[in-house]
């Protein structure tokens, strides 16, 4: 079989050669490089997506974190506005009760004590009448006569009317 | 596509195909059609047969095919190692395909810059090429890249770039260039412009053939020892190879091995250099620049 000289320049064997090498540029580009270039970026894609997940899940765990501080920090002011208002409103209710307690009290003290002076009035009114029949009776009886009950009874008025502003004198 | 599926198993099946039957077959067209060698010698490429052509005739020899052969079994490997990839790597193979494309970004990024990015899939396309050309050596078949038509070739192609992103600010700026420093240099520039891509060729040629010349010889030199040493035994012990045994194979790692391997990165790294050194950035970004100010 025939060889080739060691150095022989062939043009046709040059222009084979390049053209080998572009097409195997062209094979790596389609076949290697692309395929992986893309899987890399998609990768990659997958990859950011999924810290910027979990940063916004961080970021939505902490603005709740802190709207639940805030809600808590909130709910216990309320409570104590609630206890305090409470507590104000049962001292108001307390001194209300108190007076008017105090004042049913003294209604009740006044009632008594008139009813006290309507009692004694009317003693008093029942005793003079007693006395004024007593004392017709008795000079009735004494006079043996019939003693019209209304002189009598002006004359006694009238008498003891005077006791009375006697005794009021003394 | 399940990774365990039948489907998916053939198709490995078939990509691994593509990678082993060329160099099998590589191997056995060598066997069928390859004399008995007699004593030292060293040739070029032997040619199956000739196409005419104008010019000069086109011979398809040893080289060509094994180039070819060399281009199936990259495709082969390509689409085995992203065979099956996914965002989470299931397939070892596929940190495989992962390392040589961010290695090879990373390389170009930093000997390119920027702006060259799209050079990847080329560097890469060199440092295969030229690397498995140059490994076909381990099955014993003809490295296609101690041809100096082979690479060549290549260099014709980076030498086209290298012109191409010179003048990218337009052919008068490339001429200016050439007559710099001094318009008396100019046909001095002129030639180095032209010995770049010579020169890259012979180096990674020279290489590659002197590997295999040194191989050679080493191996006759080491016949003659060991007839030279036993010969004086009787009988078939005078035949025993005892210096053949082990020694080439040293020399074999280092000159088919580890120099292929070498001069591949070499040439993409001077494919780099000299690409992106000759573009001149400043100037085209000025040029850019002023573009973009007229168009508004």
């Amino acid at each position: 079989m025939q060889t080739l000289e060691v150095i022989s320049v062939n043009l046709w064997q040059m222009a084979v050669s390049l053209a080998n090498l572009v097409l195997l540029f062209l094979i790596i580009k389609k076949f290697l490089y692309k395929p992986v270039k893309k899987m890399l970026e998609s990768r990659q894609s997958s990859i950011d997506s999924e810290y910027s997940a979990a940063a916004e899940a961080k970021e939505q765990a902490l603005s709740s974190k802190v709207a639940y501080e805030e809600k808590l920090s909130k709910a216990k002011e309320e409570a104590d506005e609630v206890i305090k208002s409470a507590v104000n409103t049962a001292n108001e209710r307390e001194s209300e009760i108190i007076a008017q307690a105090k004042k049913k009290a003294d209604g009740i003290i006044r009632q008594a004590q008139t009813d006290a002076a309507l009692e004694l009035k009317k003693a008093e009114d029942s005793i003079k009448k007693e006395i004024v029949e007593v004392s017709s009776l008795l000079t009735e009886k004494m006079l043996q006569r019939e003693v019209s009950l209304e002189d009598h009874q002006q004359f006694i008025d009238s008498f003891i009317e005077g006791i009375g502003d006697e005794n009021d004198a003394d | 596509m399940s990774k365990t599926g039948l489907k998916f198993k053939i198709l490995d099946a078939v990509y691994l195909a593509i990678m082993i039957l060329p160099i099998v077959f590589g191997i056995v067209l060598q066997v069928l059609t390859k004399p008995v060698a007699e004593g030292i010698n060293i040739t070029g490429a032997r040619v199956y047969f000739t196409i005419p052509m104008p010019i000069q005739n086109f011979p398809i020899t040893e080289s060509q095919v094994n180039s070819l052969l060399v281009l199936i079994v990259i495709l082969g490997f390509c689409l085995y190692i992203t065979h099956g990839m996914t965002q989470h790597i299931s397939l070892k193979r596929q940190h495989l395909a992962e390392l040589i494309i961010e290695k090879v970004d990373g390389l170009v990024k930093e000997n390119m810059g920027e702006y060259f990015k799209g050079f990847s899939p080329f560097i890469i396309a060199i440092l295969a090429l030229s690397a498995f050309s140059s490994l076909i050596t381990l099955f014993g078949l003809y490295p296609p890249t101690s041809d100096i038509n082979i690479v060549g070739g290549w260099a014709v192609l980076v030498f086209f770039l290298i012109t191409y992103y010179k003048m990218k600010c337009g052919p008068v700026q490339y001429l200016k260039g050439l007559a710099e420093p001094v318009p008396l240099l100019a046909p001095i520039n002129l030639i180095s412009e032209f010995a770049t891509p010579v020169s890259m060729a012979f180096r990674h040629y020279g290489n590659v053939l002197s590997g295999t010349v040194i191989s050679v010889l080493l191996g006759s030199a080491l016949a003659g020892l060991s007839s030279m040493v036993l010969g004086s035994l009787p009988g078939f012990l005078a035949d025993i190879p005892l210096f053949q045994v082990g020694i080439p194979a040293v020399l074999s790692i280092y000159f088919d091995v580890f120099s292929g391997c070498l001069q591949a990165f070499i040439f993409a790294m001077l494919t780099m250099m000299y690409v992106s050194g000759g573009f001149p950035a400043e100037e085209y970004e000025k040029r850019k620049a002023r573009k973009k100010i007229k168009n508004k």
